[in-house]
């Protein structure tokens, strides 16, 4: 008697127990049949099998995913990243002073050891180029912010009073004239 | 080794394990890979925030399969009627536009086609069965445990399952 298709099936995915397992083995040594039977369901089995989504499309999905789950589920990954930031941030600001220091000294060095003289000055740059001393300094403003010491007590005291103020001056401690 | 769910480093490892396995059932399972997608983040979702704590990563692996499965076919019964709409219209020009050409990418993916299209046309229980045990590397036993059903349930429901795409696969 030959095997049927359920036995052939579980034979094929190798679940098949023993004793029956040896038998169908003995039975299809010799049943061509049966051995033919068992190529269709295994030509079968790899054509489903190999119609499986691909591992790149997969990778896809899964990162798309993970991603998901770093930007909801792991702040602390995020936090890591932040914290690096800033630590790349620290160490270029230094760097940045250091070399704009740099310039400015290279920048005056070089006017302190060439460009001194007036005559030379005046070549260079002729819009800036007059000695500083007292004679060419002059005051541009001298408007003062007005301060409570400009006003006498009884301007202050009229000004309250057009404002509206109730005001009521008090003598706390005198101090004898000398 | 214990799994807790929503620890980070036990989470990353799962997912790193799990989520190909659960995207090749689910997507076998709706034939949609967007559809695929969103089910695999959900039942991780669901995974991280229960906080839960597993005996083994096969558990992990098991308790994920069932409830994205479980999730799958709601949506496939939710979606049915606007999924057959754009099934019909992605079916139509590629039915006729095929044989000329030769090329065996072509071949391969119209092949591929025609499986999952005949997957799709298994009756549930079958279908998820099938694309267990072809497309995971779990045996009948896994499988049933799974599922919730008996072993011998699960050897026949695969026969059956071979047996009609055989049949549909060879009408083509």
């Amino acid at each position: 008697m030959c095997v049927d298709d359920e036995l052939l099936n579980t034979y094929l995915d190798d679940e098949l127990q023993q004793p029956w397992k040896t038998q169908v083995q003995e039975h299809l040594g010799y049943c061509n049949a049966c051995r033919q039977r068992l190529e269709q369901l295994r030509v079968l089995h790899q054509k489903v099998q190999d119609s499986v989504i691909s591992d790149e499309e997969i990778k896809m999905h899964q990162d798309r995913v993970f991603a998901y789950f770093e930007k909801t589920r792991f702040p602390s990954a995020n936090k890591k990243q932040h914290i690096f930031r800033k630590k790349i941030q620290v160490r270029l600001v230094p760097a940045l002073i250091t070399s704009a220091a740099a310039f400015v000294v290279v920048f005056i060095g070089a006017f302190v050891l060439f460009g001194t003289s007036v005559q030379q000055g005046q070549e260079i740059l002729p819009g800036i180029s007059a000695p500083i001393d007292s004679m060419h300094i002059r005051q541009v403003t001298d408007v003062q912010k007005p301060s409570l010491d400009m006003f006498s007590l009884e301007q202050i005291v009229q000004h309250l009073d057009a404002l509206g103020y109730a005001v009521k001056l008090e003598v706390k401690a005198v101090t004898p004239l000398q | 080794m214990e799994i807790q769910s929503n620890d980070e480093r036990d989470f990353k490892q799962v997912y790193e394990q799990v989520f190909p396995i659960l995207m090749r059932v689910v997507y076998h399972v709706t034939n949609n890979q967007d559809l695929a997608e969103e089910i695999c983040q959900e039942a991780f979702i669901r995974f991280f925030d229960k906080g839960m704590s597993f005996a083994t990563l096969d558990d992990a692996k098991y308790w994920l399969i069932r409830v994205s499965k479980n999730l799958a076919i709601n949506q496939v019964k939710r979606k049915a009627r606007e999924m057959n709409m754009v099934d019909k219209l992605k079916k139509y020009p590629t039915n006729h536009a095929n044989n000329n050409d030769g090329s065996q990418v072509l071949i391969e993916k119209e092949t591929r086609k025609l499986v999952q299209e005949a997957i799709d046309q298994l009756p549930q229980k079958f279908r998820l069965v099938i694309v267990m045990k072809e497309y995971t590397d779990m045996d009948y036993k896994q499988i049933a445990q799974v599922l919730h059903i008996s072993e011998s349930n699960v050897k026949v429901r695969v026969y059956r399952a071979r047996k009609m795409l055989e049949s549909i696969l060879g009408q083509e």
